[in-house]
């Protein structure tokens, strides 16, 4: 079966016809796709650092939205051309993001999910308040890009831009992933104590890890601003925090490509319920706790099952659950343990054996 | 090779090491004995570079190397089998081993040492592509010993390497323990469990409220009354 569907043949399709959309859909459509790109790139970069690092930050909707606020403010402030601020916008979000690698030195689980959560409110207050700069709660709108001497619109080129960073993008993380980084990432998860006494620097990988979701997370923001040619604070909320999770919970948390699944899985839910006018609140809390209860690995888990080509090298395992079915059964104690002593009298007989109080 | 003078370490506001003082020489197994509390995985912490000492000197190979982060340590050749085994449970045996030389860039002479490492431990050798987290206990610490001899260490410490595990993967331990000895190792190996000190080390120190409060050779301590009912409550 996993003739059928590799993951290089979904990989490319998924992407060939992402690039021909905006020729045979309409604009909605179209506005969804590249929204659709948007989340690839945001679950990706969260995923690097929820998933793989295990570092659980809640600011990634403030990077996002500093990435977006950074690109459009130096345009509309400054008059400078959106190819010099987004870079810009792109810069600050991994500055405010490798920030944030400090706290998470000395803080980890609910402790560091509480004070990024702390900078994220902040990020949200200082969009909202700081109005000469920002332009408060009614946001902005960033100046026309220009697209020339290329004959296309403004639309069509952030569409393509999108679409070449979410390519990019992924196939880095994919390989930065597979790379001794991945693993130095994935060490850390599983034992940061035992990564840092086999001499795995923390402030190096932590920094990165970090830095890493703050330019994912810059990038997409500053292609959010003109994509939608308006900046304003209610982009970047708790709700669009609980979305980036919810993308990178749905695909599976460390897992590549679970991200670009889970990327493309969450933009369609949205859409459908604003369709149906339901709570989004409601329906990705809900989705939220549900996968995290009963399937913390995403739905990735699912498509492993039925095509084991799809396996990747440093998948998650949730604590306590390393001997399911994934790598079969092994007994607790084994009976063939080797290297039995020869001799039992070479241990003498009063020795307290095992773990026992002494 | 190994020379620890008046070492103190806080833990914020509390001491916890207040005066420690003890050699291991080059060659030799020397146990660090002593109950719950004691300071016993601080030393082991310090040594590895986790924690900063507030004085003292850790003088290894003629170098003060107290202070130095971890990543220091691990090349200088003091690497430790932590606690609890602490292997990377979503990391394959394989991978696990290959982390174990994070601090070195040689690539033919990591793979050759994995192989290295299947030689001295064949059990794991069939396990290589499973999840270390899916291995049995003693497995486990199979990985957690080969994964720090990845790193080339000229002196292993060893964190109460028989905790929680059955006495016939103790025993396994003890054995590779006199293995590595019998290779050349350093071994400083840190125990609640006097029979395993007594069987495997040669010197051995008992720590007591931070400090060192007896030593000795480590196979006389079995017989020791006094030695075991005030320091380790028996």
């Amino acid at each position: 079966m996993q003739v059928l569907v590799g993951k290089r043949a979904f990989l490319t399709a998924l992407f060939v016809f992402l690039f021909v959309i905006p020729w045979i859909a309409n604009e909605y459509h179209t506005f969804v796709a590249n929204l659709i790109l948007l989340y690839v790139i945001l679950s990706l970069g969260l995923n690097l650092l929820i998933g793989f690092a295990g570092q659980l930050a809640l600011a990634n909707a403030a990077m996002y939205g500093i990435g977006a606020y950074g690109t459009g403010l130096l345009m509309k402030h400054f008059g400078l051309p959106f190819w010099i601020s987004a870079p810009g916008g792109v810069a600050i979000a991994v500055i405010s993001g490798t920030l944030l690698a400090l706290p998470a030195l000395r803080l980890s689980g609910i402790y560091l999910a509480l004070a990024t959560l702390a900078f994220a409110q902040f990020t949200f207050w200082l969009m909202t308040h700081w109005t000469p700069v920002t332009f408060g709660a009614g946001g902005f709108i960033p100046p026309p890009i220009d697209f020339s001497p290329l004959p296309i619109t403004q639309e069509t080129g952030i569409y393509y831009l999108s679409w070449g960073a979410a390519l990019v993008l992924y196939v880095f993380a994919k390989h930065a992933m597979e790379s001794p980084i991945g693993r130095a990432f994935v060490a850390i998860r599983d034992g940061e104590v035992a990564a840092q006494a086999l001499g795995i620097d923390l402030l190096k990988y932590k920094s990165l890890a970090f830095a890493l979701s703050g330019f994912y997370a810059g990038v997409a923001g500053a292609l959010y601003s003109g994509m939608l040619g308006f900046v304003g604070p209610e982009s970047f909320d708790l709700l669009q925090m609980v979305l980036h999770k919810a993308a990178v919970v749905l695909g599976g948390m460390g897992s590549v490509i679970g991200s670009l699944i889970g990327g493309v899985l969450l933009t369609v839910l949205v859409e459908l319920t604003k369709e149906f006018k339901f709570s989004i609140e409601v329906a990705f809390g809900g989705l939220l706790i549900v996968f995290v209860l009963f399937q913390p690995n995403g739905v990735i888990v699912f498509v492993r099952r039925l095509l084991p080509g799809w396996n990747e090298r440093l998948h998650y395992v949730p604590p306590g659950k390393e001997t399911e079915e994934d790598f079969g059964a092994v007994p607790e104690t084994d009976p063939e343990a080797p290297a039995e002593p020869d001799d039992p009298a070479e241990v003498p007989a009063t020795q307290p054996r095992g773990g026992g109080p002494v | 090779m190994l020379e620890v003078r008046h070492l103190k370490v806080w833990y914020g506001v509390t001491e916890v090491l207040r005066d420690v003082s003890f050699e291991v020489p080059e060659g030799r197994i020397v146990a660090l004995l002593g109950g719950n509390g004691s300071g016993k995985t601080t030393i082991i912490n310090t040594l590895s570079g986790l924690l900063r000492p507030r004085a003292g000197d850790i003088v290894f190979d003629g170098a003060d190397v107290a202070g130095r982060p971890s990543d220091h340590m691990v090349k200088a050749g003091i690497v430790q089998v932590p606690q609890g085994r602490e292997v990377f449970a979503s990391m394959t045996v394989n991978e696990n081993l290959e982390l174990g030389a994070a601090t070195r860039r040689d690539r033919a002479g990591i793979r050759d040492d994995v192989d290295r490492m299947y030689e001295l431990f064949p059990h794991i050798a069939e396990r290589r592509g499973q999840r270390a987290g899916s291995l049995s206990g003693g497995e486990q610490q199979q990985v957690a010993i080969g994964r720090a001899l990845m790193a080339r260490p000229k002196l292993l410490l060893m964190d109460e390497p028989s905790v929680g595990l059955s006495p016939i993967i103790v025993d396994m331990v003890i054995e590779t323990v006199r293995a590595l000895h019998a290779r050349g190792l350093t071994i400083l190996i840190v125990e609640q469990n006097v029979g395993v000190a007594a069987a495997v080390a040669e010197d051995a120190f008992v720590l007591k409220d931070g400090a060192i409060a007896f030593k000795g050779d480590a196979p006389g301590l079995i017989d020791n009354p006094e030695v075991l009912s005030s320091y380790l409550g028996r």
